[in-house]
């Protein structure tokens, strides 16, 4: 390294200070905290705060209730993010297909995204009502409690959410498949390529990473679900749609146990880490192979 | 400049602590409460005399979110805040040991005199004391009880149920006779909350045993928790409770027997001023009683609820504010509040003036279910047991857990949450009336 070298590399820094305090006291110093508070028991309105280790981390080894979310959890993240994945690209490929009202389908795609998850989360409350919604009497009138049951709340939940973001997974899709040049199209027509295998030969290689992007957002987001619970269900009935999140709430907030709710937090955040590093290196070996 | 300065601080902090009210700094008292349902609030007519009776002082009373969890949230955050910018609140019974322990209520035992607290049902008091000192008046009243459908037990030759096994058999055979595909057995409240924590409790207490033993211990029978769970689970299998039960609050519960849908209801006095409404299709054919018991025990006890007036400690004008809850708490409010908006008095000698007894004939009925009702756990940890017990205890009765998983889950969540607080919880726990004690 030459001296120059080492004085631009010395500017730099000086540049990037700024963003990199930034960053520390908004992201690190935060995390830093909540790890260091679930390394304790506290309980701030009855003065209890005493240091204890892992014992939070301990009792979630074999507490069932944070079981039981962590399986809600992943129920939900699988099953979503599968669902919108795939209607999302046929939403995509249909879009393209179309000719007339392209524009007025985008636009009502856009409002399913836009609105706020409460508000959609009322509006599912509405189509869910076992006597008045919309769901039951286009299945012929029948009283299914679709939130009320134990069977039936999360894949309710799971419809809502799918709902929601297929515009999220379309609109980033089609944009990738206006960007893929005709010529290949031609090419493979040229060669003899039926639909199925321009399909599989031409447009899922080009959509690939874009699809490995659009998994990844929703997959971190799923992970932290939160919203449409805590509306329609508050984790009900009987904990089956109690997400880890509700979870460190309910403890955070209801029972004020910061330190073991904090433990619970730590636990979503390693874990969405985890799936963001997985996600990352795959698509590093997909940059490096191809 | 500075022992100036000084003198002017000093001057404007006496200005402050002194309560002489005038007309040009007029003081301004803040009282957060529910909101009030009814045919007439009376809040905004005993605000107004109160500040008639205080000139100077002005009473801004805000309402609270209509969500129990959420107003408890309310105060929560901004109490631990510090200066949550309200004199006075409106708390649940179930919160008033858990605020006084975090320092939050002002102490109005040097202020009480003894005579005005005899008054009250002995059970209230109890519920706003905690390490010997009141910290909050009661202000209304409520307390778990059976109703009945009076015509269909006359007709079918019962009395009311003396245990939860008579009330099935009569249930089932007054279903059977009816033939009413409408007409369910027995309602009450199942779902995933509060209300479910109560029912629970009471089928404890009617099998002789508790949530919580002397000592702190969680479930302290297990065998016996396992058995009023298997039984509330079982009157629905049975077909006694309707299915809906698992998602039932106070007034679905309360809407389905006022149209006659039900044989029996487990509910609170309120649901008696609804039901006997000139448009209500069960009027007059509607008797109240005291809940059953089980096999093991001597009975049933209805839980006691309502809610209580306590003072902000750091109020600025705790004289007045006290006043104020004195005033709210006083006869005439109790009496506008059960007449108005059917929230029942926390003063006994109420339950039997004639004028109130004449409009509402089941008042001293009501007041011997009070004496004899049991407060819910009186602890500061109340809340924090109550959250981790709904989910355990819903699992129990929708059927995805089995009673003794369910009762062996919840055991070791709140072993875990309340670690640090065994000693509290053995020092509160000894207090509860003893199920000998006759009512007075």
């Amino acid at each position: 390294m030459t001296p120059r070298t080492r004085a631009a590399r010395r500017e730099g820094l000086v540049y990037l200070a700024p963003a990199l305090c930034a960053l520390g006291a908004l992201t690190v110093y935060p995390a830093l905290w909540v790890i260091w508070l679930s390394l304790q028991e506290r309980m701030p309105i009855f003065g209890i705060e005493r240091f204890e280790g892992l014992r939070n981390y301990l009792f979630l080894a074999v507490d069932p209730r944070f079981w039981s979310a962590a399986r809600v959890t992943i129920v939900f993240t699988l099953a979503s993010v599968a669902l919108e994945v795939l209607l999302g690209l046929g939403v995509a490929l249909l879009l393209r297909q179309q000719q007339l009202g392209r524009k007025l389908a985008l636009g009502l795609l856009l409002l399913a995204w836009a609105l706020p998850a409460v508000v959609t989360a009322k509006m599912f409350e509405w189509l869910y009502h076992p006597a008045a919604g919309l769901v039951n009497f286009l299945l012929g009138g029948r009283q299914i409690n679709w939130l009320g049951d134990p069977a039936l709340a999360l894949p309710g939940l799971i419809l809502a959410d799918v709902w929601r973001t297929i515009p999220f997974v379309a609109l980033l899709c089609y944009a990738r498949l206006l960007g893929i040049p005709a010529a290949l199209y031609e090419g493979a027509e040229v060669d003899g390529a039926g639909r199925w295998a321009i399909f599989r030969f031409v447009t899922v290689p080009m959509l690939r990473r874009i699809l490995l992007i659009a998994a990844l957002f929703r997959t971190l987001d799923a992970l932290r679900a939160f919203d449409l619970m805590f509306v329609l269900t508050r984790g009900g009935p009987a904990g089956t749609t109690e997400t880890l999140t509700l979870y460190a709430y309910r403890s955070l907030f209801q029972t004020l146990q910061i330190g073991f709710g904090s433990a619970v937090g730590v636990v979503v955040f390693a874990l969405v880490m985890a799936v963001a590093w997985a996600y990352l290196a795959a698509q590093r070996d997909e940059d490096t192979a191809g | 400049m500075r022992r100036l300065a000084l003198a002017l601080s000093l001057l404007v902090f006496a200005g402050a602590c002194a309560e002489r009210p005038d007309a040009r700094a007029p003081i301004t008292l803040v009282f957060k409460h529910a909101h009030i349902l009814g045919s007439e609030n009376p809040i905004p007519k005993l605000i107004a005399e109160f500040e008639a009776r205080h000139p100077g002082v002005r009473v801004k009373a805000e309402a609270l979110p209509w969500n129990s969890d959420e107003q408890r949230q309310f105060f929560v955050i901004n109490l631990e805040g510090g200066s949550p910018g309200f004199d006075v609140m409106m708390l649940d019974v179930i919160w008033v040991p858990e605020f006084a322990r975090a320092g939050w209520l002002y102490d109005l035992t040097p202020r009480l005199l003894p005579q005005e607290l005899s008054v009250f049902f002995p059970s209230t008091v109890e519920a706003a004391t905690q390490g010997g000192r009141v910290w909050a008046m009661p202000w209304n009243m409520n307390v778990g009880m059976l109703y009945y459908r009076a015509d269909l037990l006359a007709k079918y030759g019962f009395v009311p149920p003396a245990t939860w096994n008579d009330l099935v058999a009569q249930a089932e055979r007054i279903r059977a006779g009816e033939r009413n595909p409408r007409l369910d057995g027995v309602l009450w409240q199942g779902k995933q909350y509060e209300g479910l924590v109560v029912n629970v409790l009471e089928h404890l207490w009617a099998d002789g045993t508790d949530v919580l033993g002397p000592g702190g211990a969680i479930f302290p029978d297990a065998a016996r928790a396992d058995f009023v769970l298997g039984f509330m689970r079982g009157l629905l299998e049975r077909g006694v409770s309707p299915p809906w039960t698992t998602a039932a609050d106070e007034e679905l519960t309360r809407r389905a027997f006022g149209k006659g849908e039900a044989v029996f209801l487990r509910s609170w006095p309120y649901a008696y001023d609804l039901l006997q409404q000139a448009d209500s299709p069960v009027r007059g054919r509607v008797g109240i009683a005291a809940l059953p018991r089980h096999r093991d025990g001597e009975r049933g006890e209805g839980s006691t609820g309502g809610s209580h007036l306590a003072v902000h400690r750091g109020t600025r004008h705790p004289d007045l504010a006290l006043d104020l809850v004195r005033a709210l708490t006083s006869e005439r409010a109790q009496r506008l509040m059960v007449t108005g908006a059917a929230l029942y008095p926390t003063r006994m000698a109420l339950y039997h003036a004639p004028d109130l007894v004449q409009r509402n004939p089941a008042l001293p009925e009501i007041a011997a279910l009070t004496l004899a009702g049991r407060p819910r756990p009186v602890t500061p940890y109340y809340l924090a047991i109550s959250t981790l017990l709904q989910p355990e205890l819903s699992a129990a009765i929708v059927g995805v857990k089995r009673p003794a998983r369910a009762v062996a889950d919840a055991r070791l969540a709140l072993g875990f949450v309340l670690r640090g607080a065994r000693g509290d919880l053995a020092a509160k726990i000894s207090a509860p009336p003893s199920p000998s004690a006759a009512p007075r």
